[in-house]
């Protein structure tokens, strides 16, 4: 798919046949009632969307904001954020600090639930449905959309339990040669295999920072997520280690959607395809990574990617 | 580069006075552990572990039977209480209720051994006519156990850090499963010094058990109520009264079983802890 096309569908309309099946396959010619009729059918198939309401907007995204505000008691951190995240690629969003980049990243998967004295107000719809619609269970939607924290991570167990840990929750395995397979399969996709075949009942805390990263991403997953968030998942790890796991975000993009939030620019323009830019808790540009990069729209983000603040 | 010679002497000052702070700590400890085990040893023969008081003399099986019995039973019951109580007020964070149980925890660790005792006395003994019993003591010892076990989970489970908790969340694991399998995990080396405490508590108290267990010089019946129970520091706390010998030696002998179980219970721990990471 060109980029053109791309940024196009990043403007808010469905992306054109974008390869994905079901909601985000709509073709974008399709009049709104049909679209909306088949939306319904398709919700069927899927537990939670069978329970709300099924809203067509943004289409061609995997997760959409609509014009989404968030207060902290005395501050209002996100001011009405309207952006549709494409499925299937890496999506970086980057903005100076404490732009709420990490707020927005939070409320994608309701993770600011367990702050107190939030206030929210618009919409967040993953696949067609309003993530703070009564009947959605945040925990059965924190499985859908996996999160990795800035700073590493690892629960006090091995590094197998780690990742074996959600699944047996979920009862995802029956059998414990399946969990075998899982863990490695998902030790694997995270890059971190090779690393750790013969140490797999060793504590995960003796593992070096960006192993743990690398835990946590295969940890995250091992519950099969759809989308998966990582706020700054780099910050704190050395520059070999951020290589390492650039590298698996390039090779699990395709097969997830993927939500970075990064400081470092190079980082955005080496692994995304679409990039965000966040100031003072509002979306000032988005687009394809190439040409918020190379031609901004905005001032601000030039001024931004020049250096001149942040 | 090179130390300042000022920094150099503060340094040594600092190290000497931590050294000094230690021995002072540890001197008395040791003291008193060399006196009991001098006057115990002596004593302390196989038969003494195997036969029953009698008088003044005699054996302390009994009174070993009788301890381990009160103990365990208080363990059973503070325990899983003390450690739910205070996971609940941990992880609740604040409110109405929380703080009264923290009040209550604090002002029941306050409370003198022999209050709770003579509370137990009126409540169990007569009020609800349990008698002299295994029960009636094994509560009043859980009661006195017990704020140690809250207030230490209450501390563990609130220092674990919320990154945890977090990422557990975040794999769609729901908030009670979060705590169960990897809060209280991650909290539970505090948590076993808090138990660890309040055992060694229990293991050590004689005034909440005399109006409660009383005393038997007979092995324990297996009944839970109205049936007296010996115990170990009866022993001591009566028997180095008494101006016989013989009494004193069974005193200085149960005194030094009573060193050697807290100790030994320690070591376990600390060895269960250790296998776990
Ligand atoms: N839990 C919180 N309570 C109150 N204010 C918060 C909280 N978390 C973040 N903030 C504030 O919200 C703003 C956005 O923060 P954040 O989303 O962390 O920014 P970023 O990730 O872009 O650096 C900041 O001003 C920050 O101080
Ligand atoms: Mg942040």
């Amino acid at each position: 798919m060109a980029v053109s096309e791309v940024a196009d569908g990043w403007r808010g309309r469905p992306l054109a046949a974008g390869g994905a099946t079901g909601l985000d396959g709509a073709p974008e010619s399709m009049p709104r009632a049909a679209l909306t009729a088949d939306a319904r059918a398709t919700g069927a198939r899927s537990a939670m969307a069978a329970e709300a309401a099924t809203i067509a907007d943004g289409g061609g995204a995997v997760l959409s904001a609509v014009d989404f505000h968030l207060w902290y008691p005395g501050l209002h951190a996100l001011r009405g954020i309207t952006l549709d995240l494409p499925p299937s690629r890496i999506t970086a969003i980057i903005g100076p600090s404490g732009c709420g980049k990490s707020t927005f990243l939070r409320s994608l998967n309701r993770m600011n639930d367990r702050i107190p004295g939030i206030v929210t107000q618009g919409r967040i719809l993953f696949r067609g449905t309003d993530i703070f619609a009564p009947q959605v269970d945040p925990v059965a939607l924190r499985r859908r959309i996996g999160m990795v924290f800035q700073r590493p991570v690892v629960f006090p167990m091995s590094i197998f339990d780690n990742v074996a840990y959600a699944p047996r929750i979920h009862r995802l395995e029956r059998t414990s040669a399946g969990m075998w397979v899982r863990v490695e399969r998902c030790l694997r996709d995270a890059g971190l295999w090779d690393e750790v075949k013969d140490r797999l009942r060793r504590p995960a805390s003796a593992l070096s920072g960006g192993q743990q990263q690398r835990l946590a991403i295969a940890r995250a997953l091992a519950v099969d997520p759809e989308v998966i968030l990582l706020d700054e998942p780099t910050s704190a790890v050395d520059p070999v280690a951020t290589g390492r796991i650039e590298d698996t975000l390039l090779r699990l993009a395709g097969r997830f959607s993927i939500v970075i939030v990064t400081h470092n620019l190079g980082q955005a323009a080496r692994i995304s395809q679409h990039t965000v830019f966040f100031l003072g808790g509002e979306v000032v540009e988005a687009g394809a990574t190439e040409e918020v990069f190379s031609q901004p729209r905005d001032t601000r983000t030039e001024q931004y990617l020049t250096g001149r603040f942040g | 580069m090179r130390t300042p010679p000022a920094r150099r002497v503060r340094n040594a000052l600092a190290v000497t006075l931590a050294w000094v702070a230690v021995c002072a700590a540890l001197f008395p400890l040791l003291d008193m552990a060399v006196l009991v085990a001098r006057h115990a040893l002596p004593a302390l023969r196989f038969k003494v572990l195997t036969t029953v008081t009698s008088g003044i003399a005699g054996g302390l099986a009994n009174a070993i039977a009788g301890s381990a019995l009160l103990v365990v039973f208080a363990a059973v019951i503070a325990i899983p209480v003390g450690v739910l109580g205070g996971t609940f007020v941990a992880e609740q964070r604040s409110g109405a209720f929380v703080r009264t149980v923290r009040m209550a925890a604090d002002v029941l660790a306050g409370l003198p051994s022999i209050a709770v005792g003579y509370f137990g006395y009126i409540a169990l003994v007569q009020a609800l006519g349990w008698g002299f019993s295994a029960l009636a003591g094994a509560l009043a010892l859980a009661l006195l156990m017990l704020p140690y076990v809250v207030r230490t989970t209450d501390y563990a489970v609130a220092a674990v850090s919320d990154d945890l908790r977090d990422a557990s969340l975040a794999l769609g694991v729901d908030p009670t499963t979060t705590v169960r399998r990897i809060v209280l995990r991650a909290a539970l080396p505090g948590i076993v010094t808090g138990v660890m405490l309040g055992v060694g508590v229990a293991v050590g108290e004689t005034a909440p058990l005399l109006y409660t267990a009383s005393w038997s010089s007979f092995m324990p019946t297996g009944r839970l109520t109205h049936s007296p129970v010996g115990y170990l520091t009866y022993v001591v706390w009566t028997y180095i009264n008494q101006p016989f010998a013989a009494a004193h030696a069974l005193a200085y002998a149960a005194a030094f079983l009573l060193m050697v179980a807290v100790l030994m219970l320690n070591v376990a721990a600390r060895w269960a802890l250790g296998q776990r990471s």
